[in-house]
C-alpha cells in the first residue's frame, strides 16, 4: 500500500485489531505507528499493541493530529476507528491526508455504512455481536492486582451473561505473579482469547502501569461488574506476600542455573 | 429396604420439598442427610425445621459447623478470593437469619452416622471440609473408606454426585523393624465404594436440578436421582432476601465454585 495512513474501521468484534497486527508482522516495526482514538483513560488496544509490538510507535490521544500530518516517507500509520465512533468524526483528518480506508466486516455483511466509507473490504471474524449495542462501560484498573482464580470466575460470569448481555469484552489485568494478561471476548466466537503480555513481571507493590476493562452490551449491571472486579483484587499485604514468593522462586531458579 | 441419602440442601426449601416428594414416590424406607442444611440459600430456618420435624438422621456439614462455631474453614475451602468473599457474605446473612433453636439443632449434629456396613459423612470421615472428589487418588480414597470400617461411604460436599468402586486394590507396605531388618507385606483390599449424593439445594453438575441417591440394601443397587424443581422461586427468594444476585444466577445454571479450584483434589490436613 502506497498511502501512509491506513484507517481501519468495522463493527464490534470483526477483527480490526487482529488485521492490523497481521500487517505489523509483515513490515519493520520501527516504520509503523498505531493510533486508536476515543479510548479516553482506558487504552486497552494501544497498551496491547505496545506490549506485543514494542518497535511500533503508539500515538497517545492528543498527539495524534500533528503527528499524522508529519508522517515521514518511510512510515505507515494505522488508525483504528472503534465501533463507537462515528465514521464521519475523523473525516476532516482523513480527507486531508493520503489515506487508505479498510473496513473489516464479518462474512456475509452487505450494504452497510462501512461499504460506502471503505476503499477496500476485508472479511474478518464471524462476530455475532450486535451492530449498535446501547452500552459501553470502561474502567481503568491501574494499581489493582487480581487473584487469577477469581478473575477466571468473574470472566466466565461476565461472558455468560451474569451482569447483562455482553457483546464484547476486553481487558488487561495484572495478576498476583506479576504477569499481565490480555482478555478478549466477542459474542458468537467460540474461542475466548487470553494472552500473556510481553511485559516484565511487576514485583514491586501495586503496578504503576495501565490495566483496565471495556465491556459492551445491553442491560449491563455496571456497579455489579465494578464491585466484582474489586472483590477479585488483593490487599497490599497479600500482594507483597505473593510477590515475595515469586521473587524467591525466580532467585532460586537463577541460582540453580 | 431402600435408603435415600440427601446432602447439601443449603437453605433451598423448594428443592428439599420436591426431593422429599420424589423420595416418597421411590418408596424409600429411610432417609439420611449428610448436612449443609444452611448457607447460600434463602430459607435456612424452614429447611432446618423440616429436617427436624421429619426426624431425619443428619450429620453435620461444614456450613452447619461454621454457623455454630464461626467461620472455621481452612484456606482450601474456597477456590478463589472471590468465592471466599461471597462465602463470607452468605455466612453473615445466614448467621443473622438462623433462629436460636436452629443453631442449637445444628450444634448437636454428629460428624458421622452408621447403619450396619454403611457410613454417612458430609465431606470425609476426617473432616467436614475435606473434598472427596471423584478423581482423588485411589489410595487416599481407600484410606478414607477403610478408616470408617464400612463397605460404603456416603458423602456430599462436592455437590456433584458420583459412585466410585474401589476394587482389586493392592496395598504394599514395608515395615522397618527395630532390629533394622525390613519386611514387605501385601494386602488385597476388599470391594469398597464411595457414593456422593450430590446436592439438593445447590447443584454443581451444570443443570439446576436437585440430586440425591437411593440405595437398595437388598439388591445392592445405587441410583443417582436428578429431580426438577421450580428453581426460579428460590432464585427470586435469594434476591428478595438481599443475598447476592450472583447466587441466583449460578443456581439457575447448576454452577458452583469447587470445580474451579486450582487443586480441587487437595486433601485437607487441618
Amino acid at each position: 500500500m502506497s498511502n501512509k495512513i491506513i484507517a481501519v474501521a468495522g463493527p464490534l468484534g470483526a477483527g480490526k485489531t487482529t488485521w492490523i497486527c497481521q500487517n505489523f508482522m509483515l513490515q519493520a516495526p520501527e516504520s509503523m505507528l498505531y493510533f486508536c482514538p476515543g479510548t479516553d483513560s482506558v487504552p486497552i488496544d494501544s497498551t496491547y499493541m505496545a506490549a506485543e509490538y514494542p518497535g511500533v510507535q503508539i500515538l497517545a490521544e492528543g498527539q495524534d493530529m500533528e503527528r499524522l500530518k508529519h508522517v515521514s516517507g518511510s512510515e505507515t500509520v494505522y488508525v483504528e476507528i472503534g465501533f463507537h465512533l462515528q465514521l464521519s468524526s475523523l473525516e476532516a483528518v482523513l480527507t486531508s491526508l493520503p489515506c487508505t480506508r479498510i473496513a473489516i466486516l464479518p462474512p456475509g455483511m452487505e450494504q452497510t455504512e462501512w461499504h460506502a466509507w471503505a476503499d477496500t473490504i476485508a472479511v474478518g471474524a464471524a462476530s455475532q455481536a450486535m451492530l449498535n449495542p446501547s452500552q459501553l462501560w470502561r474502567s481503568p484498573l491501574t494499581g489493582q492486582v487480581l487473584d487469577p482464580a477469581s478473575l477466571d470466575m468473574f470472566w466466565y460470569e461476565l461472558t455468560k451473561g451474569a451482569y447483562g448481555q455482553v457483546q464484547r469484552a476486553k481487558g488487561i489485568f495484572d495478576l498476583t505473579d506479576g504477569r499481565a494478561f490480555h482478555f478478549n471476548f466477542v459474542a458468537g466466537l467460540l474461542q475466548m482469547e487470553t494472552t500473556e503480555l510481553k511485559l516484565p513481571r511487576w514485583l514491586k507493590g501495586r503496578p504503576d502501569r495501565f490495566s483496565g476493562i471495556e465491556v459492551v452490551g445491553e442491560n449491563l449491571d455496571q456497579s455489579a461488574i465494578a464491585q466484582t472486579l474489586k472483590d477479585c483484587g488483593l490487599e497490599d499485604r497479600a500482594i507483597a506476600y505473593y510477590q515475595q514468593q515469586v521473587k524467591d522462586v525466580l532467585a532460586s531458579g537463577a541460582e540453580a542455573a | 429396604m431402600k435408603i435415600a441419602v440427601i446432602s447439601c440442601i443449603h437453605g433451598n426449601y423448594e428443592a428439599l420439598n420436591v426431593v422429599l416428594s420424589d423420595i416418597d414416590n421411590q418408596k424409600a424406607d429411610k432417609i439420611y442427610c449428610l448436612g449443609d442444611l444452611v448457607g447460600y440459600g434463602p430459607h435456612p430456618n424452614a429447611v432446618v425445621e423440616m429436617i427436624r420435624a421429619l426426624d431425619i438422621p443428619t450429620c453435620q456439614g461444614c456450613w452447619d459447623e461454621d454457623i455454630v462455631e464461626g467461620l472455621n474453614a481452612c484456606e482450601c475451602s474456597y477456590p478463589s478470593l472471590l468465592a471466599e468473599k461471597r462465602g463470607k457474605l452468605a455466612h453473615e446473612w445466614t448467621n443473622q437469619t438462623i433462629h436460636p433453636e436452629g443453631r442449637e439443632y445444628l450444634a448437636q449434629l454428629p460428624l458421622s452416622l452408621r447403619d450396619n456396613n454403611l457410613c454417612f459423612v458430609h465431606g470425609s470421615p476426617h473432616n467436614q471440609h475435606e473434598y472427596l472428589m471423584p478423581e482423588v487418588d485411589a489410595f487416599v480414597a481407600m484410606e478414607r473408606v477403610l478408616a470408617t470400617g464400612a463397605d460404603i461411604l456416603f458423602c456430599g460436599h462436592t455437590h456433584v454426585p458420583y459412585v466410585r468402586s474401589l476394587d482389586a486394590g493392592q496395598l504394599q507396605i514395608r515395615l522397618k523393624l527395630t532390629d533394622k531388618s525390613e519386611k514387605d507385606m501385601r494386602f488385597s483390599a476388599p470391594l469398597k465404594r464411595i457414593v456422593n449424593a450430590g446436592s439438593v439445594g445447590e447443584p454443581r453438575h451444570g443443570r439446576p436440578n436437585a440430586t440425591y441417591v437411593i440405595y437398595d440394601v437388598d439388591t445392592d443397587q445405587i441410583t443417582l436421582r436428578e429431580v426438577e424443581y421450580d428453581y426460579q422461586k428460590t432464585c427470586a427468594a435469594i434476591v428478595e432476601n438481599g443475598l447476592p444476585p450472583i447466587f441466583a444466577w449460578r443456581l439457575a445454571r447448576g454452577l458452583e465454585f469447587a470445580e474451579r479450584a486450582d487443586d480441587p483434589t487437595h486433601v485437607c490436613e487441618r
